[in-house]
């Protein structure tokens, strides 16, 4: 965490030595999500739908920029309370179309597509963009994914971290900061190497984990993560193996298969939201301790559970905090020979 | 007498064979000798040594969800015969009386409105919102009409039940996001996998109480298939005993609504099918239907979990794809035997 503002400090420090990272040169024209955009200038105000684009933004020192968030997830780090202070949170969860728009953004940053998109609940981005408001929609949710297909859309292909580079750099670009965006892709690379080499020589040929989200009742199938999405991206980076075999998002997948794949780790999901009894942590954690099957479970008798902020389960920056902590806690285990 | 005795007797036979196949079959492979050794253990102590998970998924998990699907198979398909007698339609069903629109937006105002901030469970909220919908659906008929009409409750219930479909699908298109709709969804199509030990003690029970009062009132109901007219001049308190059964076939499907979500098609298709089989005295007719429906749910269940690997299917999805084509055959069926 620290980190991120060090980044900060030495990137601008350094602004003269990093001269080849390039200027924008304007109109600048990008192709997004298969939508052309172009911008005449760098935009001058941004509203941001999702937390991603929200600290993508903060973490380049674009908050001045920001004139309105919406659909939160976690709590924001540290370092990124003072310029967040100072933005208007139009909603928790997903803004109305008026309250976006009412703020004349120059750019509305999209997290998911089911926010912004074809059947977005926010509104489509051909209702944005006859507005004069272009909608910069994240590319880890739409490349290689098919949001129409299952309810929170299926990945044809594999979640790559290459889209997260890719929108980082793409949002230095639009506004004209160049060299913060390299700076902060570089320091993600790291971050992503050094918890890769953190668990260098261990043998995890049979270290397994699932993701649980949330369930929609207590006792009921869980929303669990799928093979192709972030969490399992975050899983084969480290050489831990997913137990789930869908390639949904987030499938729901019954607690009988769940129990005897019997994963090595557990890893719930940490989240603000309320709306089922099992977005709670605390209420996961009795469930797998006291119901008379999960409480059998490897991980859950021998306490290799691991708890994570669902922000960091998404193609976030926030997603490298998560792979570090996974790391670290898979380090502080024995693991099955 | 025999020939009950042989109908109890291979009723109760038809129902053990179908529960341990419910217990026997699952998402995940489990050696049959494992399930028996289990069942041994839990019920006789015997003692084996196995796998606790295996142990759990077995007596926890998959004999629960079998013991449910029964008796909210029996409940429903009771409780069908009861209102299809009662109101002289065939197309009467446990949810005719606004039950499971009444429900799904109890469920949605939990779920999506966040009512009780997550303390409150679906199925809290869906029970509730059953039990308003019919108390509205059985206001409006009384204040429709001649108490005893049964095109009065038939309308009354139609209305109720647009009016909670519609409050439902505002609710949902204003406010749920895909995974609330999905969760609820999944959930109000019916759905076993939340099932566990203190349901089984809540749908037995309940389904073996309704069971018993339509027995008791069998003869009423054989009266009233020729409507409430003569059966009032057989003697029978038609408003009493109207108001009586109603009331009960709402109570046991809400309770189920409750647990499982709105299974359609047992309700009405297992009454359907039984009539073909044991005629339309209400002796023969209940427990016959309350039979059916019960196996007809476990082997409902069990393809539910079967049908696509590691993907478990909504079980009201099962009964309808089996229960649409069923009662199409019956109606054709019923036009030759005319």
């Amino acid at each position: 965490m620290l980190l991120h503002r060090v980044v900060t400090l030495v990137a601008s420090l350094t602004l003269p030595a990093l001269a080849q990272a390039a200027q924008t040169q304007y109109p600048l024209t990008l192709d997004n999500c298969a939508s052309p955009l172009t911008f005449q200038h760098a935009p001058k105000s941004a509203v941001s739908i999702g937390q991603a684009g929200t600290e993508m933004l903060y973490a380049l020192g674009l908050g001045g920029k920001l004139v309105g968030t919406s659909l939160w997830f976690n709590d924001l780090p540290a370092q990124y309370k003072a310029q967040n202070s100072k933005v208007e949170r139009l909603a928790d969860n997903d803004p109305s179309f008026e309250s976006v728009i009412g703020k004349r953004p120059e750019l509305v940053t999209v997290q998911f597509e089911w926010m912004v998109g074809p059947q977005g609940m926010v509104g489509t981005r051909e209702q944005f963009h006859e507005l004069k408001v272009p909608t910069y929609l994240m590319p880890s949710d739409c490349e290689g994914k098919d949001n129409l297909t299952g309810a929170d859309g299926t990945r044809m292909q594999p979640f790559r971290v290459d889209s997260v580079y890719k929108s980082i750099s793409q949002l230095a670009e639009i506004f004209d900061v160049q060299p913060r965006g390299e700076q902060l892709n570089n320091q993600l690379k790291s971050s992503l190497e050094k918890s890769i080499a953190s668990l260098k020589g261990k043998d995890l040929s049979r270290t397994s984990a699932l993701f649980w989200f949330s369930s929609a009742d207590m006792d009921i199938d869980p929303y669990v993560a799928g093979r192709k999405g972030i969490p399992d991206f975050m899983l084969n980076t480290l050489g831990v193996r997913n137990v789930v075999q869908s390639d949904e998002e987030w499938p729901t997948v019954g607690w009988e298969t769940l129990a005897k794949a019997n994963p090595t780790f557990l890893v719930i999901a940490r989240m603000d939201r309320r709306r089922f009894p099992a977005d709670d942590v605390e209420k996961k954690l009795e469930f797998l301790r006291t119901d008379p099957v999960t409480r059998n479970m490897d991980a859950v008798k021998n306490n290799r559970i691991i708890m994570l902020d669902a922000h960091a389960m998404q193609a976030s920056l926030r997603m490298f905090d998560g792979l570090e902590t996974l790391a670290s806690a898979i380090n502080s285990h024995d693991l099955p020979k | 007498m025999t020939a009950r005795l042989i109908f109890t007797f291979s009723a109760c036979a038809a129902l053990l064979l179908a529960v341990l196949a419910g217990v026997a079959i699952g998402e995940t492979q489990i050696e049959p000798g494992v399930v028996l050794q289990v069942l041994a253990n839990k019920l006789w102590g015997a003692g084996h040594v196995l796998d606790p998970i295996d142990e759990g998924i077995v007596w926890n998990y998959r004999l629960t969800r079998a013991l449910v699907a029964a008796a909210c198979g029996a409940g429903l398909a009771t409780c069908g015969v009861v209102l299809q007698s009662l109101l002289r339609n065939p197309l009467a069903d446990p949810y005719l009386l606004g039950i499971s629109a009444g429900a799904s937006t109890g469920a949605v105002l939990v779920a999506v409105l966040g009512l009780g901030a997550g303390a409150i469970s679906l199925s809290a909220g869906a029970f509730v919102g059953a039990i308003s919908a019919f108390a509205l659906v059985l206001l409006l008929a009384r204040a429709s009409g001649p108490t005893g009409a049964s095109a009065q409750i038939i309308l009354a219930g139609i209305a109720g039940s647009q009016l909670f479909n519609a409050i439902t699908a505002f609710l949902i298109t204003k406010s749920a996001s895909s995974e609330q709709a999905r969760g609820i969804m999944f959930w109000l199509l019916g759905n076993l996998s939340g099932v566990r030990w203190p349901s089984v003690w809540l749908a037995v029970p309940v389904t073996l109480a309704g069971l018993a009062v339509c027995l008791w009132h069998r003869r009423a109901l054989d009266a009233f298939t020729f409507g409430a007219d003569s059966a009032a001049s057989l003697g029978i308190p038609v408003r009493r005993v109207q108001l009586l059964l109603i009331g009960c076939a709402a109570l046991v499907t809400a309770v189920m609504v409750s647990i499982v979500g709105s299974i359609g098609f047992v309700g009405l298709v297992i009454p359907h099918a039984v009539r073909l089989l044991a005629g339309t005295g209400h002796g023969r007719l209940l427990p016959a239907s309350a039979l059916g429906g019960a196996l007809f749910l476990i082997a409902a269940d069990i393809l539910s979990r079967t049908l696509i690997k590691g993907q478990v299917i909504p079980v009201g999805v099962v009964t309808a794809l089996v229960g649409a084509p069923v009662f199409a055959l019956i109606l054709v069926g019923r036009r030759h035997t005319r």
